[in-house]
């Protein structure tokens, strides 16, 4: 990483998001796969307490540089979250939501698709935003549009 | 993320064998013999699911553990007294195999397939545009 040119702005906020969006792809594709397994119980880690740490993270580097939004953010480890430099690991919870089918799986394949297809866009969001920094950087290095 | 689509694949494998058991069980639905040509009727069979991909050493997936022989009774038809394979009341044993849980169950494993489809879709979406973040 290039200092202060790839972690200055929203850059590692997008690259923790993107982080976190693939690893609980994951976690959202074993669930459909177990759809139909007895016992098994899907698992899932919210995003919004992913944004809220994300949030918090954000909030801190602004207040210890007083308005100019440069370096690396430090979110801090929950529960179900730890982040290390350059991965999100997620030790997910049982959701226990949703109605308990006799075979002891209490699946919702809707609601399952809708997170993933939610997950999906998020993480395509946030690598277009990412994408779409490089091409700022390279118009500026470049000196053209 | 790559991880992702061999845990779709595994759910694929296994809902294509609990598939063709299904497609076994419809066509042997009025089988009363078996291989070597002795009066045996069909027994439905039905796969097992675990959690888990043994066959990759994952944690995450799914595989067929076993295959299983339904113990329900078999199925009882009047075919008359006259008929060598009737027992002395002239009923005689057919497969215990329902058509109509079958082709519910085979709905079912398709439905189950094409979500896993769709995951393997959205994975393929995700690492398509990571891959462009290069070029």
């Amino acid at each position: 990483m290039i200092e202060g040119l790839f972690n200055t702005g929203s850059l590692p906020v997008l690259e923790r998001m993107v982080q976190f969006t693939s690893q609980r792809h994951k976690l959202l594709v074993n669930d459909i796969a177990n759809v139909s397994t007895p016992g098994f119980v899907p698992t899932d880690v919210d995003p919004r307490k992913f944004q809220a740490v994300l949030a918090a993270a954000i909030d801190q580097r602004r207040q210890t540089q007083g308005g100019i939004y440069n370096g690396t953010i430090h979110p801090t480890d929950t529960e179900q979250m730890r982040f290390t430099d350059d991965t999100v690991q997620l030790a997910p919870s049982n959701s226990n939501d949703n109605i308990l089918f006799h075979d002891g799986n209490n699946r919702s394949l809707e609601s399952i698709m809708k997170d993933l297809a939610e997950n999906t866009m998020a993480h395509n969001a946030g690598i277009e935003m990412i994408r779409n920094q490089m091409n700022l950087m390279d118009m500026a290095i470049r000196e053209r549009v | 993320m790559f991880g992702s689509l061999d845990i779709s694949t595994s759910a694929l494998v296994a809902q294509r064998t609990r598939l063709n058991v299904i497609a076994s069980n419809l066509a042997n639905q009025h089988t009363v013999f078996d291989a070597e040509g002795n009066y045996s009727p069909y027994r439905r069979k039905f796969a097992v699911f675990a959690a888990g991909d043994p066959a990759n050493g994952n944690d995450a997936g799914v595989h067929v553990r076993d295959i299983m022989e339904d113990d329900a009774p078999f199925r009882k038809i009047q075919v008359g007294v006259g008929n060598p394979l009737a027992d002395k009341d002239g009923f005689m044993e057919v497969p215990n195999i329902d058509p109509m849980t079958e082709m519910v169950n085979a709905l079912e494993a398709t439905r189950a397939y094409e979500a896993n489809i769709t995951a393997a879709e959205a994975t393929k979406s995700m690492m398509n545009s990571a891959l462009r973040l290069l070029a």
